[in-house]
């Protein structure tokens, strides 16, 4: 009997005596639970496959690991060890993802195997069907750690379909928009005049168009003249360094409140930034609609947000220009696209935030080439690569996510386009979660950083 | 609440396309097209066929298209790849029929040359059968019973139900009683597992269409359709707030826009893109802003066979896409005409679902002689 029939014979029973002659089909768990009759179906491994043997593929997801990845904290923020996805499959095909999360590398990796059950024996082209089973068969929708588990299992089953089909997921998703690549930006730092100009001139040797910087300083909820005062001079003092062809955008980072923002938005529109990133926490578009609605500085925000429902409210409001999903947090390569997707709907941008690993990195590269409405993609490096550099290279076989002329070129390979080494991957074990950096103010108070 | 935020310029567009690719299996090597008409009921549409250098080839239906059109869409695809087709959604914005067409044209091309369905292509199943929905011809319960039986016996239990038009002298509760009469009617000839959907044929005043959803909510149709034209936001609440019933709109938007201000009011419940003017791509983008709204999407559909079974496909890779509307004529000859088109009867299903095609691209032959015999030109 099909699952829907079943349903259907279940729902037109309705009765107490009906739920106990299927008493024996119930997983033990689940008898005292109201819902029990709707879950008969949890029998089936995994649940719901049954039903799709006659229209899906023979593929078969065999098994799944996740690796930790812990890079030396000279090299990489120590909060965040990587976490790699690898779904295996049954015509050896493999598929490879990223769930890295921010001070919660332990959780994540566990959530990952948390949805095993959901994943083993399942068909790996339903992509759309096993976001759905993982988002909302987890019945708590979203967060981060559940959003950065789902993501990195997304990515590792469109880099299988891409194998599979032997296309890049940048052309299943009907791209590239522009072959010669995606727009990127490196972030910097600069503390005076002369590192500015310095600056300037070893980014636009690279080829490099656009940077990002930070604020200078941690703000509270109610700001004084000396600091806000410092805020818009760093950044009068970045403009006339490198000059007016190079932009440059500015995170916030969450630190300021509406009112302090709107404060400092004011003062800084003569420098046209690229964009003003997280100008204040992102949980609540009314506030932030205030602070944005006296300036023409181009808003972005959107990095905290988990699956494409995060940002219906802010893409409805208009309250941005730009959104920020992350794709080891947003919900893989499904959740990027359908937010770009309704982004475009509404003259929004996109420039998709990626602080953490290669392959995410590279990933996200594909939604950005297949969306007419892309703007920028980030990576946290450097100008110059430096050490990480050189661990990424290791692991991935080729230098990642480095820019050539200002653009990250396309892979070319089929699905996400990269072969991951195990064997470098052992040189970096996993050294255990550590947390996020935390900032407290003069006074004790912490402090959003 | 909307902020007076600006628009960034150019955003929606692809201001720079892939550039043409000189040889590549995939590469659109022919575009070949049809404009059909179908024998009494006379619903026109086009299909289009693109033939790739590989040697595949994919057919796509669109809505009512011009000859200069058509040589118009030609040269959008020339030398471009059939996995363009974000690009292509962008070069024929303007041309909506032939959008749907050339898109969906491409994507059964690329699905045969990968040897996977449509549906697989879009993403996988996440529905083993889908749902549909058999749109009537008719106004009368007697003018519709031709169609009528032959939907139940091509296996539809839902059906759309155009309801009669106001006379200007009839006062308006005579008006909602005649509607009531209508819907009993035909709830008896089709039996007690009928399903129905209130087409309104965007005729009524926002005032009469409110006063239609109060009187038969309790009835439960499964939505009200197109009540009225008036889809500006304050027409539209004059509706969703006097009633419960369901809304479903869209069916003449060509962009997504449309559709995406009216979610945002929360005026709409069910997203009806016309498969004649919209491409399988671009209902995936509005089912994905849909989605975060809640509402479910259902395309309609008042063209050709190929075009339904594309929705078939469509509807088996969206979560939320509810069910897809298939026209059933009440003349024999155009019922006949669509199943030779498709080499077969294929706009049928069983209990109220059709099954999926786990064949390559639409999953059936489509039959070029017959486009010839039903065409008014070829092209």
């Amino acid at each position: 009997m099909k699952r829907r029939q079943l349903l259907t014979a279940l729902a037109g029973a309705g009765t107490l005596a009906g739920a106990s002659r299927r008493r024996p089909a119930l997983s033990s768990a689940l008898v005292d639970c109201g819902c029990a009759p709707q879950i008969v179906t949890a029998t089936d491994k995994p649940p719901g496959a049954a039903a799709f043997r006659d229209v899906g593929s023979k593929l078969r997801i065999t098994n799944m690991q996740v690796f930790g990845v812990t890079l030396d904290e000279r090299i990489a923020q120590a909060d965040r060890p990587y976490v790699f996805v690898k779904l295996e499959t049954n015509r050896g095909v493999v598929g490879w993802g990223e769930a890295t999360l921010e001070g919660k590398a332990g959780a994540a990796m566990a959530c990952v195997l948390d949805l095993k059950d959901l994943l083993i024996g399942s068909d790996p082209m339903q992509v759309e069907h096993l976001y759905q089973l993982m988002y909302l068969g987890s019945f708590y929708r979203g967060g981060p750690v559940l959003g950065s588990a789902i993501s990195g299992i997304d990515q590792a089953l469109w880099d299988i379909r891409g194998k599979v089909l032997n296309m890049p997921v940048y052309e299943m998703l009907g791209g590239p928009i522009d072959a010669r690549g995606v727009r990127g930006y490196y972030h910097a730092s600069a503390w005076t005049l002369a590192e500015a100009r310095e600056l300037r001139d070893k980014t636009k040797a690279a080829g490099v168009t656009a940077l990002k910087f930070q604020l200078p300083d941690l703000l509270e909820w109610v700001e004084t003249n000396a600091k806000i005062k410092r805020a818009v001079q760093h950044m009068e003092m970045l403009r006339e360094g490198l000059g007016p062809d190079l932009d440059f955008a500015v995170d916030f980072h969450a630190r300021p409140s509406p009112a302090v923002a709107a404060t400092i938005l004011r003062e800084i529109e003569p420098l046209h930034l690229l964009f003003a990133e997280e100008i204040c926490p992102p949980e609540n578009p009314k506030a932030m609609a205030r602070a944005v609605r006296h300036s023409t500085t181009p808003i972005a925000t959107g990095e905290r947000l988990i699956g494409s429902y995060g940002y219906a409210d802010l893409i409805d409001m208009g309250v941005v220009d730009i959104l920020q999903p992350d794709i080891a947090h947003v919900g893989g390569v499904t959740a990027l696209w359908k937010v770009s997707a309704a982004a475009e709907a509404s003259g929004i941008r996109m420039a998709p935030h990626a602080c953490e690993g290669p392959i995410g990195g590279i990933a996200s590269l594909h939604v950005d080439a297949a969306g007419p409405n892309f703007l920028a993609q980030e990576i946290c490096g450097f100008v110059d690569a430096g050490e990480k550099g050189r661990v990424w290279e290791d692991l991935m076989g080729f230098p990642a996510m480095r820019m050539v002329d200002g653009r990250y070129t396309l892979p070319s390979k089929p699905g996400l386009g990269v072969d991951i080494n195990e064997a470098a991957l052992k040189r970096y074990p996993f050294q255990g979660t550590r947390p996020f950096v935390t900032a407290f103010h003069e006074d004790g108070a912490v402090a959003s950083l | 609440m909307r902020t007076n935020r600006r628009v960034l310029p150019g955003a929606g567009v692809a201001v720079f396309g892939p550039p043409a690719v000189t040889d590549h299996p995939l590469k659109i090597a022919q575009l070949r097209a049809w404009r059909v008409k179908e024998p009494d009921s006379n619903r026109r549409y086009t299909i289009v066929c693109l033939k790739s250098q590989g040697g595949a080839s994919g057919y796509g239906e669109g809505g009512p298209a011009t000859s200069t059109e058509i040589a118009e869409a030609r040269l959008a695809v020339a030398g471009r790849l059939a996995t363009d087709s974000e690009f292509i959604r962008a070069a024929l914005h303007r041309l909506p029929a032939l959008e749907a067409a050339v898109g969906n044209a491409m994507l059964d091309l690329v699905s045969r040359a990968k040897n996977i369905p449509i549906y697989q292509y879009l993403g996988g199943p996440v529905r083993h059968k889908a749902r549909i929905l058999a749109y009537l011809e008719g106004r009368t319960a007697a003018e519709a019973a031709l169609s009528l039986e032959r939907a139940q016996r091509q296996g539809f239990r839902a059906f759309t139900l155009t309801v009669p038009q106001r006379d200007a002298m009839i006062p308006l509760q005579a008006y909602v009683d005649l509607v009531r009469k209508h819907v009993a009617d035909m709830q008896s000839k089709a039996g007690p597992s009928s399903e129905w959907v209130l087409d309104g044929d965007a005729a009524m005043t926002p005032g009469d269409a409110a006063a239609v959803a109060v009187a038969l909510e309790r009835i439960h149709p499964i939505w009200f359709d197109e009540p009225t034209a008036v889809v500006t936001q304050d027409g539209l609440a004059k509706i969703v707030e006097e009633s419960v019933m369901p809304i479903g709109l869209g069916r003449r938007f060509t962009d997504i826009v449309g559709f995406q201000g009216l979610l945002a009011s929360g005026s709409l419940h069910i997203v009806r893109p016309g498969l004649g003017l919209n491409s399988l791509t671009k209902i995936k983008r509005i089912a994905a802003i849909a989605e975060t709204h809640y509402v479910a999407i259902a395309p309609f559909h008042d063209g050709g066979p190929i075009g339904a079974m594309a929705g078939i496909h469509l509807n088996a890779s969206v979560l939320n896409a509810y069910a897809q509307q298939i026209p059933v004529p009440s003349s024999a000859r155009a019922a006949a005409m669509r199943a030779e088109i498709t080499s077969g009867l294929k706009e049928a299903g069983n209990e109220g679902f059709a099954a999926l095609l786990n064949r390559p691209g639409l999953g059936f032959d489509v039959n070029e002689k017959a486009l010839d015999a039903y065409s008014e030109e070829r092209i």
